[in-house]
């Protein structure tokens, strides 16, 4: 074992505590942000990163001849931005956010590295953790690219992004805080 | 562990701010369509060949193959119509309403949307005076907005002008070669 946090240096205790309960926060914000913004059913996050305009589901592939549609709108309407993702804000999202993912990530796999846990939970755990944002990022490229049927992939990441965190913290906060074996 | 925070710092820094509202956009159909009391949407699903010739015209292919413009009516007339057109770049989108009169010609442009970090910087060139460069430009005349504000302001001011010229741009060739189709 690398470390054990159970028995560690009451710094570190301090120190992840505070980690975790930041991460947290913001997992919660984040997930209020997807409320807001894509949603959390299969349909809503197809609409936000999947092709743009009414016939959303219907026309993926640019026609043959440019088509127009003409439409009464209400100023209500013109205002309300629907918030969809397009391929060039896709492209900058990934880029600021997967380097983000990881890092954070990475830091959730050092606390599980000093988890009295198997081997084989340490391994699983840090493959949830790392593989949240892949799915997440896969899926809405996979809605983007290939069908509005891979939005389900991007919600297994967000959900697989919460289940890892979730262990985490209550594993270390159980073995630092509350299941503490005194050192001898 | 210092790589680590030196990725968690790095990654920070590289995170792209929030975006803000500027000019609520049912103000900027207001300002850009004076009078219409009704709105139609007219959408154009592109073609390939179309997107390839905005392309080729300014460089620039719209989001997911789609454009719509916003017609406003007075008394069953048409008063204008307009567009909202987003700017990427590497501090973030910026949102700008582009809306053209009767003839054709720009009658305003109003920035909508910029990030946090972009918010002082697209103030000042507007303060400048920048958008009142594109009134009464015709679709086929280039924006040098940027270039009229520049000598007045910093550099970042002047390289967010630069991007509203880029976008006012785009939403003249959507105009010029899509708008007039049925």
């Amino acid at each position: 074992m690398l470390y054990d946090l159970r028995h560690s240096d009451l710094r570190v205790r301090w120190l992840v505590t505070l980690l975790l309960a930041t991460l947290g926060t913001s997992y919660l914000f984040g997930a209020w942000m997807v409320a807001l913004y894509a949603g959390f059913s299969p349909h809503k996050v197809a609409e936000t990163y999947g092709p743009a305009g009414e016939a959303v589901m219907a026309m993926q592939m640019p026609p043959d001849t440019t088509i127009v549609a003409e439409r009464p709108v209400s100023m209500a309407e013109m205002g309300e931005e629907m918030h969809h993702v397009d391929k060039d804000l896709l492209v900058q999202d990934t880029h600021v956010h997967m380097p983000m993912y990881a890092v954070i990530a990475a830091c959730l796999s050092v606390i599980a590295l000093g988890l009295a846990i198997p081997r084989w939970a340490g391994l699983a755990i840090i493959a949830i953790l790392f593989a949240a944002p892949w799915l997440d990022f896969a899926g809405m490229w996979l809605t983007k690219l290939a069908s509005p049927g891979f939005a389900f992939v991007t919600l297994a990441g967000g959900w697989a992004m919460a289940l890892g965190y979730t262990i985490v913290a209550a594993l270390a906060m159980w073995q630092m805080w509350l299941g503490r074996k005194t050192n001898p | 562990m210092k790589s680590i925070i030196l990725g968690a710092v790095i990654a920070a820094l590289l995170h792209i701010t929030p975006t803000v509202v500027l000019v609520k956009r049912e103000d900027a159909v207001a300002r850009l369509l004076p009078g219409a009391e009704q709105f139609t949407a007219r959408e154009f699903h592109v073609s390939s060949a179309d997107s390839r010739k905005l392309h080729d015209a300014v460089g620039w292919e719209p989001p997911d193959g789609m454009v719509t413009f916003y017609i406003g009516k007075h008394q069953d007339q048409v008063a204008g119509a307009l567009l909202f057109m987003r700017v990427d770049c590497q501090h973030g989108p910026l949102e700008l309403a582009v809306g053209f009169d009767l003839r054709g010609t720009i009658r305003g442009v109003e920035v909508t949307k910029a990030t946090v970090e972009m918010k002082p910087w697209v103030l000042e060139a507007l303060r400048a005076g920048l958008t009142e460069a594109y009134r009464g430009l015709a679709t086929d005349q280039p924006p040098a907005g940027a270039d009229k504000v520049k000598p007045r302001i910093g550099a970042m001011p002047g390289y967010m002008a630069e991007l509203i010229d880029k976008g006012v741009m785009h939403a003249e060739a959507a105009y010029r070669m899509l708008y007039g189709r049925k």
